[in-house]
């Protein structure tokens, strides 16, 4: 089971029938949550995702109709930092909080990790801190900004005070 | 091996069964341009009416909303917003400046004048594509904010984008909803009026900020990022999601870092993908995927450089072209 695992993070895993007995044998024992942490860690130390697209998007779908939770459902309330920003638009301001949930984070422990990655979906797993900077840079140019002039508040206002 | 990632086509049903009753799909062309138009008129409603309303913002389970008032005064655009959850926040923009007050930090930031001043209009190139790579369709009324609107649906046609809908108020062309839609079709974003006054008579007064002369012992600060400037970056995205083409390439000079921050910029009409190249030890410092609401990053370092794609695309969209940058 375990290679199996690893061959799936490793994207080796490509033909349906092994697909589908992997990621079954993994709901089936609880291991989903052990190999999204699996998973989150090794992008971290990797420092990018290496399991092919494919597999990465049938198994997201995977594990967004798991419901196996091995934790209580919890917010991820513990944000790391939270960032700011604002955009200038043509017909808008933005202001941006970015909810920062560092998987690199010093304090992350595995048992932390595995807590998170059972209670949240695969695509917010490496949520992080994006610089403000660059979203504010990238609004300028974008088409949707003069397009959702309805929406002067493009992103959510900060909860938390930024850092001075 | 093709770049799409196809949607099967159980999930685009699903996407459109809700609402395929009330829709009806327009010939490519004719359906682009009306989408331009619709898009235009949008665009120069937000500008160019005067008011104020409540907005609701949606990303997942997370609901937050806000005050605004927008005023257009002799050719001169004057808003304030704050948010009605958790800390006050307040921003103002002032002929394109902006500043957030953060009261409980007691801080001022300041953003740059934006240089992009106008919604520029699609080029041909352009609406072929929104053509080419959405289904554009025109649904039905329904009512958003008390206002009777009319619905807009951008079904996309494969994996790189992801799908829009959008709800005008037909007398004005404001827009009062818009949604964002993953490929199962479930809702990434959400913005949308709850009370809206369209068109009235605003003071500018109700516009002003409530710092007008900062107390004591706040703190004024300027945003890192500075003005863009155009040109040759000496890095290209070598590819693109089809659909996509460069908008706009260029620098960004007041970083500390030697050499600033490099930006392109792709858009396949309706939505944009920028790519930053940084010096490593710049700002972006985590690699791989981040997301908030309707935006996704991905971050790749190659060699001394960190290059992070960020745009209102699907994941897999942004990671293909951030992992796609290379030197000239």
């Amino acid at each position: 089971m375990n290679e199996d695992i690893s061959r799936l993070m490793d994207g080796e895993l490509e033909d349906d029938a092994a697909f589908e007995r992997v990621v079954g044998g993994m709901k089936q024992s609880g291991a989903m949550a052990t190999w999204t942490c699996y998973h989150a860690i090794g992008d971290s130390l990797r420092g990018e995702c290496t399991v092919s697209p494919r597999v990465s998007r049938r198994l997201a779908v995977a594990l967004a109709n798991e419901p196996t939770v091995l934790a209580p459902q919890r917010r991820v309330d513990r944000p790391a930092t939270w960032a700011w920003a604002a955009a200038a638009t043509v017909a808008a301001v933005a202001v941006v909080g970015w909810t920062a949930v560092s998987l690199t984070d010093q304090d992350g422990s595995t048992f932390t990790l595995a807590r998170d990655a059972a209670s949240v979906r695969p695509e917010a797993l490496r949520a992080q801190v994006i610089p403000a900077d660059y979203l504010y840079a990238h609004r300028e140019f974008s088409p949707t900004t003069p397009i959702q002039g309805i929406s002067p508040l493009q992103r959510a206002v900060a909860t938390e005070a930024p850092a001075r | 091996m093709t770049m799409l990632v196809r949607v099967p086509a159980r999930v685009r049903r699903a996407i459109i069964a809700p609402v395929a009753a009330a829709t009806f799909a327009l010939a490519p062309h004719a359906a682009a341009q009306d989408a331009q138009t619709m898009l235009d008129r949008a665009a120069g409603a937000a500008r160019t009416l005067s008011y104020s309303g409540t907005i609701v913002y949606q990303r997942g389970s997370d609901v937050e909303t806000a005050r605004i008032v927008h005023v257009y005064d002799a050719g001169e655009e004057l808003e304030k917003l704050v948010n009605l959850d958790g800390p006050a926040r307040e921003v103002i923009r002032n002929k394109g400046e902006v500043r957030c007050y953060y009261p409980d930090a007691r801080l001022v930031r300041v953003e740059p004048r934006t240089f992009r001043n106008a919604f520029p209009s699609l080029s041909p190139k352009q609406l072929e594509s929104l053509a080419k790579f959405y289904t554009v369709k025109k649904g039905g009324t329904g009512r958003v904010a008390g206002l009777e609107a009319q619905a807009w649906q951008f079904v996309p046609r494969d994996g790189m984008r992801y799908g829009h809908e959008f709800w005008t108020d037909p007398a004005s062309g404001m827009l009062l909803k818009a949604r964002t839609l993953n490929e199962s079709g479930e809702i990434v974003e959400q913005f949308a009026f709850s009370d809206l006054s369209l068109g009235v008579k605003v003071d500018r007064d109700a516009a002003r900020p409530t710092y007008a002369v900062l107390p004591q012992g706040w703190q004024e600060k300027q945003t890192k990022i500075g003005t863009g400037f155009i040109e040759e970056t000496g890095w290209s995205v070598t590819r693109m999601p089809p659909g996509f083409t460069r908008i706009m390439e260029g620098r960004r000079r007041a970083l500390e870092k030697d050499g600033g921050l490099a930006q392109i910029v792709l858009s396949d009409g309706l939505v944009a993908v920028s790519v930053f190249i940084e010096a490593r030890g710049g700002m972006q410092r985590n690699t791989g995927r981040a997301r908030q609401g309707g935006i996704n990053t991905y971050s790749v370092r190659q060699d001394d450089y960190m290059i992070t794609a960020l745009g209102e695309a699907p994941a897999e969209a942004v990671r293909l072209i951030a992992v796609s940058v290379t030197r000239r």
